[in-house]
């Protein structure tokens, strides 16, 4: 039985591969997941010991909670370093910088940035294993006024830099110009950086241009050799004030891997998400292809039946064939995939990411997912064919009529069995939309299974529907093109399980497309809407490096008197409030706070305070909080609150007003004066800026000089900065469709099959149609717009059950986020138009095949 | 070898007509040089026993096959010049199909199939015509039904008024009684030998079977692919001891 497999796999080789290529895909993309996230996690893994290396503990300042990034990096007291070199076992200490937000520029004026990795500040050291700064060409830097840069930048084509040149670097404290003295290298060659940029200073200039006169923000010692370890560590911790703490090595590479995870895990985990699609949608088409060719073997099965095959013997040949599929395509996937993790992560690099160089680490865990991914769902998709089959009795084939499956009973049992799947699918759908879950996978996973019973209820309701539903759609068809568009429209209609099954992955592909748009029109409307009432700033300045915008281009911008000027600053910060009455516990909140100057508030944006006042507004003390927020916490002006910040200061706020207006902002605002006393940053996110100069190109201009000093800055007008968030939002958008262009792939793919099989399946009355007169022209016309009519079908129902998706998503989304539910109905019309478009391209392999067919072999069998 | 064409009223004809399939040793010559005319407004049989070549003469006169040397004309029209497409045109206006089953398809309903090759053509055809023959099937308030809901037939009745309704030049059926009783076949070929003699019809029918046989004006007998023997106004009797002789 098993030869028979093989032999009826070999003797259609167009559909294997077709049937095969649709798991090919979705094994691709299980492989690229897991492949691309091991590579990044093993670039990362040897890019964190490398620098690592020489360096035995680094001495940092504690944050109260949250993670110290370059942007937040507490200082510490520089007396520290003779206190760690003077522990017994400590061969050296030194103390470091390394400060994010430095942008040097060059010759041309173009500041150097990246999107993602640091552009760095920090000081080089005599002993360069211990700062991991390797000096390549010229000098270090010596004093005020000199500057050394990473040789990957250096080298940049794009930038102009020589040595000896003076350059402008725009520090935490301001711009100013240095001279260029040498280039060094970060860590060991092979990394170069990962695209990080650096400016390095001596330790006095850099403790006085990055901001931390006369601290650091870590410092690193090396144990003597022979030392051990842990013991000299407990001894370094001994001489450490409050607020500092002590890690080694080795912990310092665990927390770069679990930092760079923070990224890693949740890329693998959406490609994985988008395989999945992919797989299920791949699942109804080799389902829908093992039914028909077994349905066209029908003679062949019974005849083996009656030649002395038992029904297990029928149900493992069927089973062997579908295990066969799945092995191939596990292997092509697995080749394909590899090919998906270097296209990835060349697009990555070339999008700016600047991901660490490595091989692409095929693990045992890889290839065993691929193995059984692959084999598990071609399988899971035949048992039911399979089963089909072993109930073929050994007179089936003598049947009038054997093979077709056309006009098969509708019954009840499918309306019962669908309409509780659909049942148990949508109230899962709601549980996962609209119920309280802990934490976002269960909601996903709950919301993610809702989707997949629906779909699947759908799968099996849709052939009650499906014969009436493409009548009526394909009714056009029989008007413009008489005789073969009446054809087409039958013939679409003729078997309502084979078209369903074949429009169901174009239906689950366009469902979640069409989900997608919807609650992003939703988005961009919502947000749209939200800013045109919320922001009455002239001007926006913003940045693309994480650091952000020193806070003196906001006082420069005052200085100048070409307005009001407010930065913004987020920051973490943990919320006690205290209880009442009704309910005495301490809450505490971690969440995102903004700092602004409150007294200018008024002029950049609308807060549409609802109970208080900003009048009389104390800066040292004052706290606005959303009306939601504080009606949820049981808050109201008068009331006290106790924040801390990662810095470990504690502040008691008083509320002074609540508000309704959201944007860009927090739920929490205090004014930037009480930030300042406990920041770690000194950086704004974003500036907002009130002209003055009633001329808006006159306005432009004068901010345009003040920014010369800050070429990283960009300057945009208020519908500009609009419209770049909005395209932002898109490019997302784009980015996510293009991934669940791949479930439309599938269904294509599926299209192709069913109709060569149908072609296969309808061979006589081709034949016929030939014979009287249909000209080959009118024949592919016929298969196309079949094609077409079954696309439309699966495309309608996909674009209303993801209307329905969509709509409750945005609905259950809240209001902060989403207030207005829109629907982008030209969208949704340009992809039924998609749809039909890719029935026609579809067709086109069988509508050829169909059209060759030889006339005499059609009908002159037997 | 070209040869010009002969004056003639006959409605299909064939001028030295040879096909041979495959190449040097396996080549079979299933057709022989083989010259015959069948003319307008005659039921012509086509008898043989089984790989005399009568099945591939019919197809290469309707256009269905082309001959490998010599001529096929439908009128005056010499098939070996037409193009793939005007082949499947002149098909489509000029020559009419029965054939044994799967005369139908099964998506239409009796009257669209009927009409099948006029809205392939775009056209209405002869709307008085069509009512002569849709009539003449007898077929009444069947005509809305699909093939699956007619018997044997009623459905090769509706097979012939297909091939009649384009008023073709010539009719070409194969074994059209083949797949029913013997009732049904002999209304069936009552039914083409009225289109015949009321209608002015050209039928020209392939069987093995001498009852059959015995409906057309004249039988032409075909052994190893040629024309071996030809009789007129044949009875069953006369057409068995024909076939008798030739020894099949």
């Amino acid at each position: 039985m098993l030869r028979l497999g093989i032999k009826s796999l070999l003797a259609h080789k167009v559909r294997f591969a077709l049937t095969a290529s649709t798991i090919i895909i979705g094994v691709a993309f299980v492989v690229a997941a897991f492949v691309t996230a091991d590579s990044l996690r093993s670039g990362f893994d040897e890019l964190a010991e490398d620098i690592n290396t020489g360096t035995d503990y680094t001495v940092r300042g504690e944050l109260s909670f949250g993670d110290i990034t370059e942007a937040v990096a507490p200082a510490v007291p520089a007396d520290l370093v003779d206190d760690i070199a003077a522990v017994e076992g400590v061969e050296i200490a030194a103390g470091g910088l390394f400060v994010d937000g430095v942008i040097p520029v060059d010759g041309n004026g173009e500041a150097v940035t990246t999107f993602g990795p640091p552009t760095a500040g920090s000081n080089w050291l005599e002993d360069e294993s211990l700062s991991q700064f390797y000096l390549i060409d010229g000098r270090w830097p010596v004093g005020v006024g000199e500057f050394a840069i990473d040789v990957t930048t250096y080298g940049d084509d794009s930038y102009d830099f020589e040595l000896g040149g003076t350059y402008l670097v725009v520090t935490p404290t301001g711009p100013r110009e240095f001279t260029l003295t040498g280039t060094a290298q970060f860590g060991f060659p092979e990394n170069a950086g990962v695209g990080a940029i650096f400016s390095l200073f001596d330790t006095p200039t850099a403790q006085e241009v990055l901001g931390y006169p006369g601290e650091f923000n870590q410092i690193a010692a090396r144990a003597e050799a022979g030392a051990d370890i842990d013991e000299v560590r407990s001894r370094i911790e001994a001489v450490l004030p409050d607020g500092v703490e002590v890690i080694t090595a080795d912990d310092a590479v665990e927390e770069f891997s679990d930092a760079t995870e923070t990224f890693i895990g949740p890329f693998q985990t959406i490609l994985l998400v988008f395989a999945f699609i992919v797989l299920f949608v791949s699942t109804f088409i080799i389902s829908n292809t093992f039914n028909i060719v077994l349905g066209q073997r029908v003679r062949e099965l019974s005849l083996l039946r009656a030649v002395g095959a038992t029904p297990q013997q029928v149900r493992r040949s069927v089973l062997t064939e579908s295990a066969i599929i799945g092995v191939v395509a596990s292997v092509v996937g697995l080749g394909l995939g590899m090919l998906g993790a270097l296209g990835l992560k060349a697009l990555f690099n070339t999008l700016g990411a600047s991901l660490p160089e490595g091989s692409l680490p095929l693990t045992l865990r890889t290839v065993a997912w691929a193995v059984v991914v692959g084999v598990g769902f071609t399988v899971v998709a035949s048992l039911v064919p399979a089963i089909k089959a072993s109930r073929i009795t050994p007179v089936a084939g003598l049947a009038e009529g054997a093979g077709s499956d056309e006009g098969a009973s509708l019954g009840w049992k499918r309306l019962a069995s669908g309409g509780l799947l659909l049942a148990i699918g949508l109230v899962l759908t709601g549980l996962g939309l609209f119920a309280d879950f802990d934490g976002a996978t269960p909601q996903l996973s709950t919301l993610g299974a809702g989707a997949a019973i629906t779909f699947v209820a759908v799968s099996i309701l849709s052939p009650l529907v499906a014969r009436s539903v493409v009548s009526l759609l394909a009714r056009p068809l029989a008007w413009i093109m008489p005789i073969s568009g009446r054809l087409a429209r039958a013939n679409a209609a003729r078997n309502p399980r084979r078209t369903s099954a074949t429009a169901v992955a174009l239906t689950i592909g366009l469902a979640l497309v069409t989900m997608v748009s919807i609650v992003g029109q939703s988005l961009k409307v919502s947000f749209v809407d939200r800013f045109a009432s919320a922001i009455n700033a002239d001007f926006v300045v913003s940045v693309n490096t994480q650091a952000g915008l020193p806070k003196t281009l906001s006082s420069d911008i005052r200085a100048a008197g070409i307005g009001t000027p407010v930065g913004f600053d987020f920051d973490l910060v943990q919320i006690e409030i205290d209880g009442d009455n009704s309910q005495p516990a301490t809450t505490v909140i971690e969440t995102t706070l903004t700092a602004a100057r409150i007294s200018d508030l008024d002029a950049v944006v609308n807060l549409d305070v609802s109970q208080g006042s900003l009048e009389g507004f104390d800066p040292g003390t004052g706290l606005l909080i959303h009306s939601d927020v504080a009606a949820d916490e049981g808050l109201a002006p008068g009331d006290s609150v106790d924040l801390t910040f990662v810095s470990g200061d504690r502040v008691t706020a008083t509320v002074a007003a609540t508000f309704e207006g959201t944007a860009f902002w927090s739920n929490w605002i205090i004014d930037s004066a009480l930030y300042e006393q406990v920041a770690t940053s000194a950086f704004d996110d974003i500036v907002l800026v009130r002209a003055a100069i009633d001329d808006p190109e006159a306005a432009r201009a004068a901010i345009d000089g003040v920014m010369a000093d800050y070429p990283q800055a960009q300057l945009e007008d208020r519908q500009e900065f609009q419209d770049s968030v909005e395209s932002n939002l898109n490019t997302v958008l784009v980015l996510v469709n293009v991934f669940l262009g791949f479930a439309l792939l599938i269904a294509l793919v599926g299209i192709v099959n069913t109709l060569t099989l149908s072609v296969f399946e309808r061979i006589r009355e081709i034949g016929l149609l030939r014979a009287v007169g249909m000209t080959r022209r009118q024949m592919r016309r016929m298969i196309r717009w079949e094609a077409a009519a079954v696309a439309l079908y699966g495309a309608v129902v996909g674009v209303v059950l993801g209307g329905m998706f969509g709509i409750a998503t945005a609905v259950a989304i809240p209001d902060d986020i989403i207030d207005t539910v829109s629907i982008p109905a030209a969208q949704l019309v340009i992809f039924l138009v998609v749809s039909v478009v890719f029935g026609l391209i579809a067709a086109l392999f069988p509508a050829f095949r169909a059209s060759r067919m030889n006339v005499l072999d059609a009908i002159a069998d037997e | 070898m070209s040869v010009a064409a002969p004056p003639t009223h006959a409605a299909a004809q064939a001028v030295a007509a040879t096909k041979i399939y495959g190449s040097g040793d396996t080549a079979v010559r299933a057709l022989d040089a083989i010259d015959v005319s069948f003319e307008q407004g005659r039921f012509t049989a086509i008898m043989g026993p089984s790989g005399s070549g009568k099945s591939t003469l019919m197809h290469c006169m309707a256009g269905l096959d082309r001959v490998t040397d010599g001529q096929v004309l439908i009128g005056e029209t010499d098939l070996s010049s037409l193009s793939e497409r005007d082949l499947t045109l002149l098909r489509r206006d000029n020559v009419g199909f029965v054939f044994q089953a799967y005369n139908l398809i099964p998506t239409l309903n009796a009257i669209e199939n009927i009409m099948l090759p006029m809205d392939l053509a775009g056209s209405k055809g002869d709307t008085a015509w069509i009512d002569e023959v849709v009539g003449a099937t007898g077929l009444g308030d069947r005509l809305k039904h699909r093939p699956s809901e007619l018997s044997g037939g009623q459905q090769q009745r509706v097979a012939v008024a297909r091939a009649l309704a384009g008023k073709p030049q010539v009719i070409f059926a194969d074994e059209p009684t083949g797949n029913v009783d013997l009732n049904t076949g002999a209304e069936i070929l009552g039914f083409i030998r009225n289109a015949v003699d009321e209608m002015g019809q050209t039928v020209v029918m392939v069987t093995h079977d001498a009852v059959a046989a015995s409906f057309a004006d004249r039988v032409v007998f075909l052994v190893d692919g040629k024309i071996v023997d030809e009789l007129a106004d044949p009875t069953p009797e006369r057409i068995r001891a024909h076939m008798n002789q030739l020894g099949a």
